[in-house]
């Protein structure tokens, strides 16, 4: 079910009343399993079978491996979980890429094929709980960590509902061990928890989809070159939409295990104000880029194995980053971008020292702003339906493209633009401090006065029909 | 528990969420009490601008549920806005003992519903296909379409919000899309970019009750205003759509209708194989639509083409003085209060078409 629904209103009141009701820590946890099971099979009750196939297959081999005698077992059974996993993933959601990837291999040799129709349904969320659950049998592999004794804390770190179908990608260090001993929010950790849930859902439904969507699917859905004020103007709605509906989803998940007495970790910290390109990766989707990192970048040899590897490394992570969003082409452009702005960013940093005159303001205003500049030109691939519409696109926005029309009114480009800015304005504001901080020094009328705005701001949208962007990979 | 190493970037002990020293209780209290108070005024506002409980939004939703009822031998209403406004359910469950579903949906053509319920093999009813012809002939579907996938995929958490939305709508005005800040940006008069044609958009036109037995708002018809702007759309979207000048008369060629009529008869032949049975209804029109679909939708090369090769009988308003001299204030729908006199007129000649042609009762003669 979707956070911004009213099914998730009374579904999440009722696991509220029951965590807090006087019940065996036990009961409570399976309470928040089934609801867990609940929360994932309100879209398609079949797929929670793959949630449990997947919970199994990784708490059995993690028993394994962690009893296994040789190294050659050990590594079997990792390649059981990996197998598992990947091979769901594969099937559900890279099974029509791989299939038209091989047609068209096949035909350019001559050969004719023609493809049996593919229409398997992607299960939601399959990408984010694969690699959670991944990250149990990794850790586990790895000697970083021993298999968890108890089936139930291991199968609601799998399915925990907050997080479960788009992040954060929680390890299993950070939430196993919550699942130990009972917890119940605080008072305020339940009031601040609901201020955070309104926050997540006031960026979705307002932010992204009522203001910000309206002028990025006029942009992309024109399918013809346009004026640059238009091209920009979608670029840079759909860059504030793509970070309000996902970071929405975040702030919003982490309210909700707040409000049950758990704590999950932020997956993004401001990441328009960031300043490069490692920057921007320590900022956005914090959880993928870190996963990325420790289970493929540094498991690859990260930059222990010299210069060229390095780069290679890089650019490989940011490509399987990339098609982790989406079997296509473009979202491996989209990784294989931000994998030569990092590798770009590495080289300028060692070609170049270190200037007192790199601390300054200005420079780095200009270094933030340059970075949101290529950050949106990455946007362009990440959005559009293939790579003529992307290149129309930057033709466009660089007043390249013969014939540009106008497409957006001013009822789309105003408020595009308002949002934006402002989003940009607060990023940078916010890009040293967090939200927690800014809260604790800001007087009580002014946060419940925002608070108001925000949940009548949710009330006069009636909620929204639309799902998370982000629910497709 | 086994030794374990230290992780390298993750421990439990990271996963910080301190919680802000203010006085939380207080806060979110003071803010739920002005919401409510803000929502209280947003209710009043839109209630004073003709906004009423119980006009329900036209949902996917609402439309998947009139859909579920769309089985065995029921009456089914497919069409685009003029067979959603102009007929009322009530009247034509008197006269008839039967209730039709109604599945009409604002400027959509009914040809993708046809093509819906001729691939439900438990459906064996009565289709009334509303034909307002440059909806029909011209597209196979328009800005509701997606109805039908919603409808096919339609999830559980979905059928629950629909269900828990039910006494919202029947309790708040401002339940609807014309109130959403969205809604309300998107219609804002800005003013038009050079180079720009303004953009058809037509307001709120209908009000919805749960089972989509719907009429033409009665703020159409009491605001001179709100009944021009609903107007000017029109026009626009007639200017807009009109072949430039030189062109050849009519917008499509005949062998374009002669494939369209095909894609119909197809249709209509599954579902009359099942037993079931499909009638064509046109419905009034008036103003600027009168002289854009009597010159762009000549009847001979449409719908005296379309009833021969389909085999099917249909009512014409143009046939039967009894169908004329209804009031159409903005050109193409019925005012509210004349809905059920037409409805009343229209089912004896409806009912006494189908009669003529020996075909299965699908309801009784009139009363």
């Amino acid at each position: 079910m979707l956070f911004n629904s009213l099914t998730f209103v009374v579904f999440f009141a009722i696991v509220v009343a029951l965590h807090n009701a006087a019940l065996p820590w036990r009961v409570k946890k399976i309470n928040l399993l089934i609801a867990s099971l609940i929360f994932y099979g309100a879209w398609s009750p079949p797929f929670v079978l793959l949630l449990l196939f997947s919970t199994i297959v990784d708490w059995f081999a993690a028993r394994w491996m962690a009893g296994a005698k040789t190294e050659a077992s050990r590594r079997m059974f990792l390649m059981l979980s990996l197998a598992g996993n990947l091979g769901m993933l594969s099937y559900f959601k890279y099974g029509g890429f791989l299939l038209e990837n091989f047609t068209a291999a096949v035909s350019a040799m001559g050969i004719a094929y023609k493809a049996p129709e593919w229409n398997i349904i992607l299960p939601v969320g399959i990408s984010f709980y694969t690699f959670q659950t991944l990250a149990y049998t990794l850790d586990v592999y790895l000697r970083r960590a021993a298999p968890t004794k108890s089936f139930l804390d291991f199968a609601l770190f799998v399915t925990f509902f907050p997080q479960l179908v788009a992040g954060p990608i929680v390890r299993p260090s950070q939430l196993v061990p919550q699942f130990a001993e009972p917890k119940v929010a605080t008072r305020d950790q339940f009031y601040w928890g609901l201020v955070l849930m309104t926050v997540g859902l006031f960026e979705k439904v307002v932010l992204a989809d009522s203001f910000l969507a309206p002028a990025a699917d006029a942009a992309f859905g024109a399918g013809k070159a346009l004026h640059p004020l238009d091209a920009w103007t979608g670029v840079l709605a759909f860059s504030g939409q793509i970070f309000f509906d996902f970071s929405g989803y975040s702030t919003t998940a982490v309210g909700a295990a707040l409000c049950l007495g758990f704590a999950l970790p932020n997956n993004f910290l401001y990441p328009y104000a960031a300043i490069g390109f490692s920057d921007f990766w320590r900022r956005w989707h914090i959880s993928l880029s870190t996963w990325l990192r420790d289970y493929l970048y540094i498991p690859l040899g990260g930059n222990q194995k010299g210069r060229t590897r390095t780069y290679a490394n890089l650019m490989i992570t940011m490509l399987l980053g990339g098609l982790w969003h989406g079997a296509s082409w473009t979202f491996v452009v989209w990784g294989g971008l931000h994998g030569l702005y990092l590798a770009a960013e590495r080289a300028l940093r060692e070609a170049i020292p270190t200037q007192e005159w790199f601390k300054s303001l200005w420079f780095k205003a200009a270094m933030a702003l340059l970075t949101y500049f290529l950050v949106n030109i990455t946007w362009v691939f990440f959005r559009a339906q293939n790579f003529a519409d992307a290149s129309t696109m930057l033709a466009s926005m660089f007043a390249l493209a013969p014939k540009p029309e106008k497409v957006l009114y001013y009822n789309e480009i105003v408020p595009a633009l308002i949002v934006v800015a402002g989003m940009v304005f607060a990023h940078w504001r916010m890009r040293a401090t967090t939200i927690e901080a800014v809260a604790a020094a800001t007087p009580k009328w002014l946060i419940a006065a925002l608070l108001a705005f925000m949940l009548f701001m949710l009330v006069a949208t009636q909620g929204s029909d639309s799902a998370f962007i982000y629910f497709q990979f | 528990m086994t030794k374990r190493k230290p992780l390298l970037f993750f421990d439990p002990e990271h996963v910080d969420r301190p919680v802000p020293g203010r006085p939380w209780r207080a806060i979110v209290l003071g803010a739920l009490v002005a919401t409510a108070f803000l929502t209280a005024g947003w209710e009043f506002f839109w209630r004073g601008k003709g906004l009423i409980p119980g006009d329900y939004r036209d949902t996917n939703a609402i439309w998947a549920e009139a859909r579920r009822k769309a089985k065995d031998g029921a009456t089914v209403i497919i069409g685009s806005s003029r067979s959603l406004f102009d007929i009322d359910l009530d009247v034509w469950e008197e006269l008839s003992g039967v209730r039709p579903v109604q599945l009409a949906q604002v400027g959509t053509s009914p040809r993708i519903f046809l093509k819906d319920l001729a691939e439900d093999e438990s459906f064996k009813g009565l289709v009334i296909v509303d034909v307002t012809a440059f909806l029909f002939f011209t597209g196979d579907g328009g800005p509701r379409e997606e109805v039908v996938k919603y409808y096919r995929e339609q999830t559980l958490a979905q059928r629950a919000d629909y269900f828990l939305s039910i006494p919202l709508e029947e309790t708040l005005a401002f339940m609807d899309e014309q109130s959403r800040p969205k809604r309300q940006v998107a219609i804002w008069p800005f003013p038009l970019r050079e180079g720009m044609k303004p953009r058809f958009d037509p307001r709120k036109l209908e009000t919805l009750d749960r089972d989509r037995n719907a009429r033409m708002w009665a703020r159409v018809v009491e605001d001179p205003l709100y009944l021009d702007e609903a107007k000017y759309h029109w026009r626009l979207v007639i200017e807009q759509s009109a072949p430039p000048p030189g062109a050849p008369s009519g917008p499509m060629p005949p062998e374009a209708v002669g494939a369209v009529i095909a894609e119909v008869k197809a249709n209509i032949d599954k579902i009359r194989a099942r037993g079931g049975e499909v009638a064509f209804i046109r419905l009034p029109y008036d103003g600027m639509f009168s002289v854009a679909e009597d010159n762009g939708f000549p009847r001979a090369q449409f719908w005296d083409r379309l009833l021969r090769e389909t085999a099917s009988v249909g009512v014409a308003f143009q046939d039967h003085p009894e169908l004329q001299g209804y009031e159409i204030p903005e050109w193409s729908h019925l005012a509210p209060d004349e809905t059920p006199r037409y409805t009343r007129a229209l089912v004896p000649i409806f009912y006494a078409q189908l009669k003529g042609r020996n075909l299965p009762t699908f309801g009784a003669a009139p009363r």
